[in-house]
């Protein structure tokens, strides 16, 4: 199995590509799919995987810069790297490269690249495509698709997972249907959310013939360095005054602001983190009931929620849950955060859940956000819940 | 607000399951575009910048897509750059794709002719300065493509330009300036590059906004031009004329302007006779 190192994908894929069978990220125009294959290249690699790319939009030293500005450095997995350089042929350039397609109009002579290619690899590894479309745009739709079979073929005999990057121009309806239902083992959409213009990107998986592929679909940003991250917009950080809030939010964040007054949050505090293949946009609310009008406004469309308690303060814990229901938070995925378990007279989450009164399901966690403590398990584990929900 | 999910299928959007979908509507909430009573503007219009051909032609509706052709050296960057210059001082954002000057050089220009114009509402996707073999990074107004060849790589450039100035700057009215159609021919054939027009002009059509895509003249066989042509809304043609060079509108009234004589003046174009 070769993970494809995108977020939640290789769950939903039970494990990611087997070796044999093909994938397409099938994206559409104006979205940023390419960086799909390349980050499933390179996490392969990373693994260990030996891979080859083949390039038909970018010159071979200009993929590699690309590789480094999401931070994989191509120069780390050695020889276990190849490139099939299919571009410099095209603009006349000359290519150090070992594989190079002199005509990239003739897909006769990809196709043997492409077979020697395999043939060399010294064990079972990926064949990542830069584009697909670039490929058919020179050679034709029909010749192009005869060609996958081939190629497609010669990677099961080989052992090989394939990964093809597609971008949907409007090519004939026969030739998309082909790609997206057809010829491939799975087929991931990439898609846009759009009005006036591309407001929101996304993935998920259409088809996978191993498996009974999970139908969600995760919001995506791309993000230098880094790739693909699957994003939550908002998630609320809420709980009594003074429990620590915007310590929490400060202390999960890359980066964050906060609007406050002498130390006290009179208005919200925003960060934003990127951990482990995941963004988000986090919200923390004042906690001073005076502020209850713009706590009310602050918890509308967040996707999952944070009520942070002062572990030492049980005389709030009735406000934190007021805070709930203010927030209208009922039914979202919640992570109570136990803070300030270093402090005397700390209750033990399980105390908290008690005083509560809140059913066992609702996860209460430690956690010290002065230190830091606790503060990313908190996360992933409500991370994990809201992309369950979702 | 009409909201689609490019990429998805009616059945496939019922598989995306309505909690998916109440996040991506959350998301635009979120985003602040629902409450954006902006959202859609029926009555924006453009003008071109070029007095007299304004005069005749009127204003020009949202969504509109006008090829430029004509001769080489009649001026056609010139006259692009005033009409993306004109609306750059009406408030309008600019995505400009430069396959022949390297982005800064493009930029260089506006900074020239009028140092007043609000440089953060420029975009340009550079398709030359890689090709060239500099290692250039994308800087807040310049966005490096791999080359000409790499029409993904525009499209998704363009498009991170679009959402920028909708979702950042607010800005709902922009104007597109491919120049030149001609480069991305020489390496890509005539069905691909209608299919990448295809897209980016429903897009702009989408957007509410004006593109202007440029061609020279002479340099592709008559079938390309009559091919482009269909997906494009009014033409300005160039001619060389026995003084100097001419221009005319061409689709925004029943009849085709009069040609006009012109000079370039920096950042204007003075129109003769």
């Amino acid at each position: 199995m070769v993970e494809t190192g995108i977020p939640k994908l290789d769950d939903y894929l039970y494990g990611g590509v087997p070796i044999g069978k093909t994938l397409v990220y099938y994206t559409y125009p104006g979205v940023e799919g390419v960086v799909f294959g390349m980050q499933s290249l390179c996490h392969a690699m990373s693994n260990g995987t030996s891979g080859v790319y083949v390039a038909s939009s970018t010159e071979p030293h200009r993929i590699r810069e690309q590789f480094s500005e999401f931070g994989w450095d191509a120069d780390e997995y050695g020889d276990r790297f190849t490139i099939i350089d299919v571009f410099s042929g095209l603009i006349g350039a000359d290519s150090h490269e070992r594989y190079v397609v002199a005509d990239p109009e003739d897909v006769r002579s990809l196709t043997q690249c492409i077979k020697n290619a395999m043939e060399d690899l010294r064990e079972p590894g990926v064949i990542v495509f830069e584009s697909l479309s670039t490929i058919m745009d020179l050679c034709g739709e029909s010749e192009t698709l005869d060609a996958i079979e081939e190629w497609n073929q010669y990677a099961m005999l080989y052992d090989h997972a394939m990964v093809y990057n597609f971008t949907a121009w409007p090519y004939s309806d026969d030739t998309l249907l082909s790609i997206k239902e057809d010829i491939f083992d799975s087929t991931i959409s990439v898609g846009g959310i759009t009005g006036n213009v591309i407001f929101g990107q996304y993935f998920g998986v259409l088809k996978a013939n191993w498996t009974d592929a999970v139908r969600k679909y995760i919001l995506f940003k791309i993000l230098k360095p880094g790739g693909v991250r699957a994003y939550i917009p908002k998630i609320l950080v809420t709980g009594p005054f003074d429990a620590g809030k915007s310590t929490f939010v400060h202390a999960l964040s890359n980066r964050a602001v906060s609007v406050d007054r002498l130390g006290t949050t009179i208005a919200l505090d925003h960060g934003h983190v990127d951990y482990k293949g995941f963004a988000a946009d986090i919200f923390g609310t004042p906690g001073q009931e005076r502020f209850d009008p713009i706590i009310k406004l602050l918890g509308g469309e967040a996707m999952g929620v944070f009520l942070v308690l002062d572990s030492t303060r049980a005389e709030d814990f009735a406000r934190g849950k007021q805070m709930l229901e203010i927030t209208r938070s009922f039914g979202l995925p919640v992570v109570i955060v136990a803070n300030k378990q270093d402090c005397d007279g700390a209750l033990t989450p399980e105390n908290i859940r008690d005083k509560l009164d809140m059913p066992e399901t609702v996860l209460v966690m430690p956690a010290v956000a002065a230190t830091g403590k606790g503060v990313f398990e908190a996360f992933e584990t409500l991370i994990d819940m809201v992309m369950e929900v979702g | 607000m009409k909201l689609s999910f490019i990429g998805l299928s009616r059945s496939e959007v019922g598989g995306f399951g309505t909690t998916a979908y109440t996040d991506v509507f959350l998301y635009l909430n979120i985003q602040g575009i629902e409450q954006d009573k902006n959202w859609v503007q029926f009555n924006m219009t453009y003008k071109l910048g070029i007095s007299r051909l304004d005069e005749l032609i009127g204003d020009i509706k949202n969504g509109t897509n006008i090829m430029m052709i004509g001769p080489p050296i009649s001026g056609k960057d010139d006259i692009a750059n005033v009409i993306v210059c004109q609306g750059l001082l009406d408030a309008n954002a600019a995505v400009i794709v430069s396959t022949r000057e390297p982005g800064d050089n493009v930029l260089e220009w506006f900074e020239h002719y009028d140092p007043d114009i609000p440089m953060d509402r420029i975009g340009i996707v550079d398709c030359v300065t890689r090709t060239l073999g500099f290692g250039a990074h994308d800087t807040d107004n310049i966005k490096m493509a791999s080359s000409p060849v790499d029409l993904t790589g525009i499209g998704v450039k363009i498009s991170q330009f679009l959402e920028h100035f909708w979702m950042e700057m607010q800005l709902r009215e922009t104007r597109l300036c491919i120049n030149s159609l001609s480069t991305i021919l020489m390496y890509s054939n005539l069905q691909t590059v209608f299919r990448f027009l295809h897209v980016f002009t429903g897009r702009m059509k989408a957007a509410n906004a004006l593109g202007i895509y440029v061609i020279e003249e002479g340099m592709h066989d008559e079938k390309t031009i009559v091919t482009l042509k269909q997906l494009f809304d009014g033409m300005i043609e160039i001619r060389e004329g026995e003084e100097g060079y001419q221009i005319r509108a061409v689709g925004f009234t029943p009849k085709p302007t009069p040609w006009f004589d012109y000079e370039i003046d920096g950042a204007n174009i003075v129109l003769q006779g």
